[in-house]
């Protein structure tokens, strides 16, 4: 099976998913003139073929330098050309920046030419026109001072633009006003007077370029989401509107302000004034407003920064290329956007200060600059030791120490008095350290796909998060300031509660969740941008603040919160904390003290206890009801939950079965009597390697619902009565040991091994009084409710099944059919079974998550054209191989990620190596590589390969077939924004299964099924409302008697439609419950064809002209349809207007 | 679209039915209720001269496209009317020779699921075949008298069926292996008899049961030896010893990077075309 033509032509499409602006990229395509090479075209890589002449032919010495250059500079020749490419996809072409730079000449021009206006008090606005408001919100509104404009007495390019490391898309120009010293006048800086003057300049400016039809839009927008600085965007008016917006920021001339007035620790903003009410009279100190004053010098800065900046990069190519790189990598973590981002600009700032100590050379290449970058990262911490950019040793300067008390992150700039990082939380930086942490280990690795997975794999919150929790109204959180008692924050920070409240949150929930917690992020609320005639919006226009929490596995088994002993000092503070949920506990050593007991039985519901962490300390602290607290986290569960299962997702189901099944395997072992000992007892079915979707309950069977066949303990199913239960036996291998007694021949093998399974049957009855049925190739065994079917089996018989003779005697090794069948029966799969029942001991996510994953592809009706294993060594992928994530440890995450995995992988061009019980050294996995690319047209479309599967894919052999995998991926690709829409999205999570339900409309005919022969009518995805007895007793006891194993009448009637039509149509089905069947027809099929004796199944003759011709006999074949399953069908739907004979 | 379909079906009743040249079309149905009928082709079983077929010339009636739900026993009812039947057999592909009918293990060989089939009928007159193929049909599968289960029926009697009986089970392993022993030691016993005993040219045949043991004569004991050479005598071999040697090694070594070079270039060209490097 090779990778089929048609799969092959429709995949690029599927690569593309994105579907804005297709023209333009066309017209860049053929502009590009690229060489049609055979291999894109196919989209498929081959091995390359040099020829000799060309691989020994002398080297010249630029190839030398180059060759040497990518060795001590970059990683490998992969690593260099995939930067290179990169920084050419998202670097400003030179004919953009003509025009760029000609739109700046003239808006510099223009603002020259706006007119000034006569002098006013700062609170008569009444001059300001009607079409604009003023773009900032004025509480308290009475202020001193007075106002007239003036036009800048320079226009200033600042910014990455001007450092050639903006990167597209979204190209913004910083441009700095520097207001006249007219317009300001002393103690500005006081009481917002000099923001006040900032917005109402920018509104006058916005209200006279507005009228200039050299701009497509005006509009006002917060400069890095900070509410008291409001910048104007510009952007080209026609075709350019796209092309760069600029922002202008009107800033202080320099030496306005003095800097001593606007230390960390000073005041700026007066309770009185902020207040509106007089002094206490204890006349305690203003406090300091350490944010409000940085934002005043951040104005001040801007042109030195820019200049320091521009003398550190300006000749130096690859620390260009390096901020440019690290700004992707902010971008695709969503650390770079919002108030208090890891911008662009501070990282600018760290490859200064790097070079300025000599960590970061000039010659770096932009690789080794982001790399330095990154362990600078991830080995200093900035909220414990701050660094600083000045160099010179004034003793008036405040100590680093000052800038901590004030700040949670602290870099200074080369004055030594503003803090780049001063609105960057704690937990922003300590998500930047994680993904630097994680991004080093990653390129530590040196794994094929590194820039693959750090620079291209982007990581949403949802996906990069276990929990999710969302907390809105975000007005709550005015009522979280009051109850927190923030009013200092408040005046800090002009007014804005969520930044206020963001720190304290974020600290209380962090000491709360304790050992639970991996990391805590928060979302940063967006920048938002409004017409010049709107008011600005408010805080709580920003949506939702999101919170992310990665959580450690192994803290969230415990339910209990230990505090200190009742007698300690500190038990009054944890008492303080936990409110009435602190109880006082006598422990089994003895000890009395405090502790938290959260009510959790199950795994899934400990999973769960963050929910009820956080709930509990927002209601208690900060005054947010449950109601403002939307908790995303186990909304999937539901849909791996059996029927009246409400607590469980099955793991202790699951665990239950595997417990029984090791009773069984050490009865086996201890079994006396058999003629050879039992060398090995291996599981080998999904149940134990805990990724069954619904997990099997123990059975007892009511009598009166079968036909009872006494003599053979057996029950047999009656036609009066619905399908009975479906219990399906989980297979368990047992190997015998080797001996000369074995026969050489197959035949004979298969003989003995039927006797060895009725001596099996008679020795576990009459040792151990278990019920049990042989057949010629298993024993079925009935214990504690749970059937097990052990197969014996030989080790030396699949080599026996591979030897061929030649007519010379000598003996060879060839596969056949039934060898690869049994070696993977008998060998390979207890293996695989084996290493993910090791996995999930590891990871205890792995369950649930592939349990999900599964429970959607077969929900998708696509369960039969992939096995389980490949399902389940997909989902093993996710936990082995993570990166750039780290493994997932709730279901919901680990679903995301698994339909990211199958809508983005590459499967044409590589094997999805997963790296079991990590046993494969990179060099084997590079080999292994290699070897997929040379035999590709020989393996099966999806390739997976493992430490004991390296060249042959076994468990994708027989499927998916190109159309199928091809199908699922496009379900993955639209269910992934659908469900994470659902999961992030402000209307709350809705119907969350409407990614499992499948599109119907795309089947020719659709066989109804009757629910009373569904035995598993109750898995459903929308659990029915109703079904039927299926012949269990309710209350569970020792049973006697041997339930109905296997039988399912669609399943049945499936493999009869596939045998009959297999050729004609393919057939879809949900074995979890599902109602339909949907039948599509393969597309040749109706195609006339000429009449062969050996292919006239299902056909009719029709005559045309000489030749005889067949077609499908399509009314019979419906026909069939219902005579086949007669008494399952219900109705046979055919659409025909879908096709024609 | 349906409606057009069945003029044509009917007309196609009016007619005659079309069949391929050589055989004769027979309309065969489930039962009554259907209203569309599947067409049995027939004719008489021929082979071409010179073939061998073990089927019976003459009295055979080879037939296609018979249903799944068609069986052996079934079609020798419906047929049965044309004269005395001999045997039906329902085979997968049309095959000439006669399987073996030696006793299928019921234990051993499960019946497989049967989709459409090919059918042979050994009639025990020639006049059985003329008969059939002058059949004007519609054939029906399942009558009241005689009625062929299907669906929910067939699947609880199917499982009925494979709940097995041990004892026969028992049994038949209990005579298989007694056959095999004997016809083991039968051939142990020829072997022995043969032991170093020259055959007329004067050779001896060698087995693994002499006393000195020897290679055994399959492949992987053929590569194993071959391996061992290959190792014994790149062990004798001196690396960058000589400098045309150390000269080869270096040009080696560059042309794997450049080699490299051009895969990785490969790669980067299939990544743009699929645009990978657009990273958002």
């Amino acid at each position: 099976m090779g990778p089929a033509p048609r799969g092959a032509a429709e995949e690029p499409e599927l690569m593309e998913p994105a579907v804005e602006g297709t023209s333009k990229k066309g017209k860049k395509e053929s502009s590009k003139k690229r060489i049609a090479t055979d291999c894109p075209v196919e989209g498929l890589l081959q091995p390359v073929k040099l020829s000799r002449a060309e691989l020994y032919k002398e080297p010249t010495n630029e190839e030398l330098n180059r060759l040497r250059e990518t060795e001590s500079l970059f990683h490998s020749s992969l690593l260099r050309l995939q930067v290179e490419e990169l920084l050419k996809e998202v670097r400003l072409s030179e004919k953009k920046k003509e025009r760029i730079n000609a739109f700046l000449l003239e808006i510099k021009q223009r603002v020259m030419k706006v007119p000034s206006t006569p002098e006013t008090e700062l609170t008569d606005q009444a001059w300001l026109p009607d079409g604009v408001r003023v773009p900032l919100h004025q509480v308290p509104y009475t202020v001193k001072g007075s106002f007239h404009f003036l036009p800048p007495t320079h226009v200033t390019v600042v910014g990455s633009y001007l450092l050639d490391t903006c990167i597209r898309p979204d190209i913004n120009v910083d441009v700095a006003l520097t207001l006249p010293k007219e317009i300001l006048q002393d103690k500005d800086a006081l009481n917002q007077r000099y923001f006040r003057k900032r917005a109402l300049y920018l509104a006058h400016l916005a209200h006279h370029l507005a009228r200039d039809p050299l701009f497509g839009s005006v509009r006002f927008s917060y400069t890095k989401g900070c509410h008291l600085k409001p910048s104007l965007l510009l952007r080209p008016h026609g075709k350019d509107e796209r092309l760069v917006t600029v922002r202008l920021h009107p800033c202080p001339p320099l030496d306005f302000f003095r800097p001593c007035r606007l230390l960390p620790s000073k005041n700026n903003v007066r309770s009185a004034w902020y207040r509106g009410q007089s002094l206490p009279g204890d006349g305690s100190p203003e406090p300091p407003t350490p944010h409000y004053n940085t934002w005043i010098l951040q104005d001040v800065g801007l042109e030195s920064h820019v200049q320091l900046l521009s003398t550190v990069l300006g000749s130096a190519g690859g620390l260009k290329d390096g901020v440019a790189l690290l700004k992707v990598w902010l971008r695709q973590r969503e650390l770079d956007k919002g108030l208090g981002g890891f911008s662009g600009f501070i990282v600018s700032m760290l490859v200064a200060f790097l070079t300025s100590t000599r960590k970061i050379h000039t010659t770096m290449s932009g690789y080794q600059v982001l790399r330095s970058v990154l362990q600078f990262l991830a080995t200093t911490d900035l909220t414990v030791s701050g660094i600083s950019l000045c160099l010179s040793s004034d003793p008036s300067l405040p100590a680093l120490a000052d800038f901590h008390q004030a700040f949670s992150v602290v870099f200074l700039d080369s004055s030594g008095r503003l803090n780049l990082c001063a609105d960057v939380t704690a937990s922003t930086y300590h998500q930047v350290q994680h993904e630097a942490r994680l991004s080093m280990a990653l390129l530590d690795r040196k794994v094929d796909d590194g820039f693959q997975l750090l620079l291209m794999t982007p990581k949403p919150m949802i996906r990069a998060f276990d929990h999710v929790l969302h907390l809105r109204p975000l007005s709550r959180l005015q009522a979280a300031c009051h109850r927190m008692t923030l009013w200092p924050e408040l005046q800090d920070h002009g007014g804005d509660y969520v930044s206020a409240a963001l720190g304290p949150l974020t600290t209380l929930l962090e000491q709360g969740l304790g050992s639970r917690l991996h990391l805590l992020a928060h979302s940063r609320p967006p920048v938002s941008e409004w017409d010049i005639n709107q008011d600005p919006p408010k805080h709580r226009d920003s949506g939702t603040l999101t919170l992310g929490l990665l959580l450690r596995p192994e803290g969230l088994t415990s339910v209990l919160e230990l505090g200190p002993e009742a007698d300690h000092p500190e038990a009054a503070d944890f008492r303080q904390f936990w409110g009435s949920r602190s109880e006082l506990r006598r422990f089994q050593d003895g000890t009395i003290r405090e502790a938290v007991v959260w009510e959790a039985d199950s795994l899934a519901q400990k999973r769960l206890i963050p929910h009820q962490v956080v709930t509990h300390l927002l209601a208690l602290h900060a005054d947010i009801p449950d109601a403002c607290v939307h908790y995303v986290g186990g909304l999937l569960d539901s849909l791996i939950q059996g029927w009246k299962e409400t607590s469980s997702t099955g793991e202790e189901a699951l665990a239950a079965v595997v417990r029984c099944y090791d009773d069984l395997s050490r009865l086996l072992w201890g079994l006396e009597g058999l003629p050879l000992t039992v060398s090995a007892v291996q599981g080998a079915h999904p149940v134990l390697r805990y990724t069954e979707v619904f997990p099997p309950t123990a059975v007892q069977p009511a009598l009166s619902f079968y036909k009872y066949l006494r003599e053979r303990a057996s029950l047999l199913p009656r036609i009066d009565k619905p399908c009975p239960a479906y219990v399906e036996p989980m297979t368990v291998v047992c190997h015998l040991e080797g001996s000369g007694q074995w026969p050489q021949e197959a035949e004979a093998i298969r003989r003995v091994r039927a006797a060895f399974q009725l001596r099996l049957a008679e020795l576990l009855k009459q040792q151990h009084g278990l019920l049990c049925r042989a057949a010629a190739t298993y024993t079925d065994v009935l214990k504690d409710g749970f059937v097990f079917r052990i197969r014996v089996a030989y080790q030396k018989e699949p080599q026996i099944l591979r030897e061929m003779r030649s007519p010379e005697g000598m003996i060879s090794l060839r596969d056949t059919p039934a060898s690869l069948q049994l070696e993977r029966d008998t060998r390979q799969l207890p293996l695989l079974t084996s290493a993910l029942h090791g996995l999930q001991q590891q990871h205890s996510a792995f369950s649930t998550v592939a349990r999900l994953a599964k429970r959607w592809v077969r929900a998708q009706l696509l369960g039969d054209g992939l096995t389980d294993e490949c399902l389940d060594l997909v989902a093993a992928a996710l936990f082995l191989h993570p990166e750039p994530f780290t493994p997932p440890s709730c279901p919901q995450v680990g679903f995301l990620r698994f339909l990211y995995l199958v809508s983005t992988f590459d499967w044409r061009n590589n094997p999805l190596i997963v790296n079991l019980n990590n046993e494969l050294t990179a060099e084997e996995q590079v080999e292994m590589r290699s070897s997929f690319l040379a035999n590709r047209t020989r393996l099966p479309v999806l390739v997976i390969f493992t430490p004991q599967d390296r060249k042959s894919s076994v468990w994708t052999q027989d499927g998916p077939s190109p159309q199928i995998l091809q199908q699922l991926m496009v379900l993955a690709a639209k269910a992934l924004p659908v469900l994470e829409k659902q999961l992030m999205g402000p209307q709350g999570p809705g119907d969350i299964r409407t990614v499992f339900r499948p599109p119907l409309d795309m089947y020719d005919v659709l066989i109804r099924l009757s629910p009373r022969h569904i035995p598993r009518h109750r898995q459903a995805v929308d659990t029915p409302a109703a079904s039927f007895c299926r012949g269990l007793l309710s209350k569970s006891g020792p049973s006697s008697l041997m339930p109905v194993l296997g039988y399912d009448p669609p399943q049945l009637y499936l493999t009869q439609l596939r045998e009959a039509f297999g050729h004609l149509a393919l057939f879809f089905y949900d074995p979890h419950g599902g109602e339909v069947i949907g039948v599509l027809w393969k597309p040749t099929s109706f195609k006339p064809q000429p009449f062969k004796a050996s292919n006239t199944k299902g056909c009719v003759v029709v005559s045309q002209s000489e030749e005889t011709l067949t077609v499908p006999n399509v009314e019979a074949i419906l026909e069939d349809f219902t005579t086949l399953g007669e008494g399952l069908v219900q109705a046979v739907e055919a659409r025909s207007e879908r096709w024609a004979v | 679209m349906v409606a057009r379909r069945r003029k044509r079906a009917a007309g196609r009743a009016e007619e005659g039915v079309p069949s391929p040249p050589g055989y004769t079309a027979i309309p065969i149905k489930f039962s009554e209720k259907q209203q569309a009928s599947h067409y049995l082709y027939a004719r008489e079983h021929r082979v071409r001269e010179g073939t061998k077929s073990s089927w019976p010339p003459k009295r055979t009636l080879f037939i296609l496209n018979v249903p799944p739900y068609c069986t052996e026993e079934s079609l020798s009812h419906l047929l049965s009317s044309c004269g005395p039947i001999q045997s039906v057999e329902l085979q997968e592909k049309p095959d000439l020779a006669e399987v073996p009918k030696e006793p299928r293990s019921k234990f051993f060989n499960p019946k497989p699921v049967p989709g459409f089939q090919v059918g042979y009928i050994v009639f025990q007159k020639r006049g059985g075949v003329l008969a059939a193929l002058a059949l004007q049909g519609p054939l029906l599968v399942s009558t009241e008298s005689h009625p062929v289960k299907s669906g929910i029926h067939k699947w609880i009697c199917d499982y009925a069926d494979s709940v097995l009986d041990p004892e026969a089970l028992q049994e038949e392993v209990d005579t298989f292996m007694v056959t095999y022993d004997k016809k083991m030691d039968e051939e142990e016993a020829k072997a022995k008899e043969e032991e170093g005993v020259p055959d007329e040219e004067g050779w001896v045949k060698v087995t693994r049961r002499g006393r000195r043991a020897v290679l055994p004569r399959t492949e992987a004991a053929n590569l194993r030896v071959l391996e061992k050479e290959k190792r014994k005598r790149a062990r004798k071999e001196l690396l960058n010893f000589y400098a045309w040697q150390h000269r080869e090694s270096k040009m080696e070594h560059l042309a794997q990077l450049r080699k490299k070079f051009e895969e990785d270039k490969q790669r980067i060209e299939l990544m743009r075309a699929q645009r990978k490097f657009r990273p958002y």
